[in-house]
């Protein structure tokens, strides 16, 4: 083929598709819901950390190791929290807190990818919690690919915080912390 | 006279000084939970969601005892064949032991603040030494019980070996699990 030509359909290609088309270096990861979920941290009284758990998350990761970039669509639903004690999960649940019925889902949506060599160190992106959206950096504490049965396994910790105030739950402010800690384990299963 | 002293010292080691204060643990500020590394890719967390105990604690003597019963039929991962599996004699084997228990009664301060706590846990029918590290340990008049809550974080890594859990070690999961625990309790 003459170099031109050439030239010109990667250019047409790439103007026509610039986002469905992965290169062939990119690789589709869906979340494995037995070791995907989200712990929330709060300082209650300034004594201690009251903790809870959503999950499983469900969504896809795309990455592409070699040329350093990666996107992120992962949801959870609001309802699934659980501190281990039903009446505070009831109580999370209502309009001033997490609005379950109303916003029956979380989202987090990301496409800024920041890598270490070949392991993901930090992902930015959309965090969407009663509908209000907001920008959130995940960063990772751990990452790691491996070989399972066959398939390849991504996955690690991640680590955030937003203010809950930001996204309108300001219910026993200051008594209970505005920062919110997230811990977020995530492995994912190459399709 | 010396008789009386003598009955008064008693009296005085049994009840504890004047500042020894009793504490119940208030669930739904208490949690114990442990995290452990899953193929060295993630860390999966898990806890206990029944737990009840008592604390003895004096600020002034800097002295105190905890005890802490678990059920371990309450084990929650979010995942249910993954509880199954802990439930199971591979790891806590809750049809012959249904309890885990913490008892602790050495408290280290710093200053009047609760640094660690010493003591023994016991799982699956075994008891060995642990000592847990605080996080954070604060005290304060609760508006809704109107009473004096103390409580903190506490923390530490211990090998489950030691409790005869060696199942998956060490390609699935390591021999280090962390332990972590929130503790609020109402002074009574």
């Amino acid at each position: 083929m003459h170099r031109g030509r050439f030239a010109a359909l990667l250019l047409a290609c790439s103007v026509a598709s610039p986002v469905a088309a992965q290169p062939a270096t990119a690789a589709t990861y869906v979340l494995d819901p037995e070791h995907s979920f989200v712990q929330f941290e709060v300082l209650h009284f300034g004594t201690s950390t009251s903790r809870g758990r959503f999950g499983p998350v469900a969504g896809s990761v795309v990455l592409d190791r070699a040329a350093g970039r990666g996107e992120a669509s992962l949801r959870v639903a609001t309802a699934s929290v659980d501190t281990g004690l039903a009446i505070f999960n009831a109580r999370l649940r209502q309009a001033d807190l997490l609005a379950s019925d109303e916003h029956p889902e979380a989202f987090f949506s990301a496409r800024q990818f920041r890598f270490d060599g070949d392991r993901v160190a930090e992902v930015r992106g959309e965090f969407t919690l009663r509908g209000i959206s907001q920008a959130l950096s995940l960063r990772a504490l751990r990452f790691r690919c491996r070989q399972q049965d066959g398939t390849e396994v991504c996955g690690g910790d991640f680590e955030g915080e937003f203010l809950r105030s930001d996204f309108g739950m300001t219910h026993s402010l200051p008594l209970v912390a505005n920062r919110v800690r997230l811990l977020v384990q995530v492995e994912a299963f190459r399709r | 006279m010396k008789q009386l002293l003598v009955a008064a010292a008693a009296f005085t080691t049994l009840l504890g000084t004047a500042q020894s204060a009793t504490y119940l643990v208030e669930p739904t500020h208490t949690s114990v939970g442990f995290e452990v590394s899953h193929f060295g890719t993630s860390t999966i967390r898990a806890r206990f969601d029944k737990k009840e105990g008592t604390v003895e604690f004096d600020r002034a003597a800097k002295t105190g005892r905890v005890e802490i019963n678990i059920d371990t039929t309450s084990i929650n991962s979010g995942v249910a064949p993954f509880d199954g599996h802990l439930k199971s004699k591979d790891f806590f084997n809750v049809t012959e032991h249904p309890t885990a228990k913490f008892v602790g009664d050495r408290f280290a301060f710093n200053g009047d603040k609760v640094s660690e706590v010493s003591g023994t846990l016991t799982m699956a029918g075994k008891t060995q030494p642990v000592t847990l590290k605080a996080k954070n340990f604060n005290c304060y008049t609760n508006p809704i019980f109107k009473r004096e809550v103390c409580g903190g974080d506490f923390e530490t890594v211990i090998q489950r070996s030691q409790w005869g859990m060696l199942y998956g070690m060490p390609a699935i999961a390591p021999d280090d699990v962390r332990l972590v625990i929130q503790v609020e309790a109402v002074k009574q």
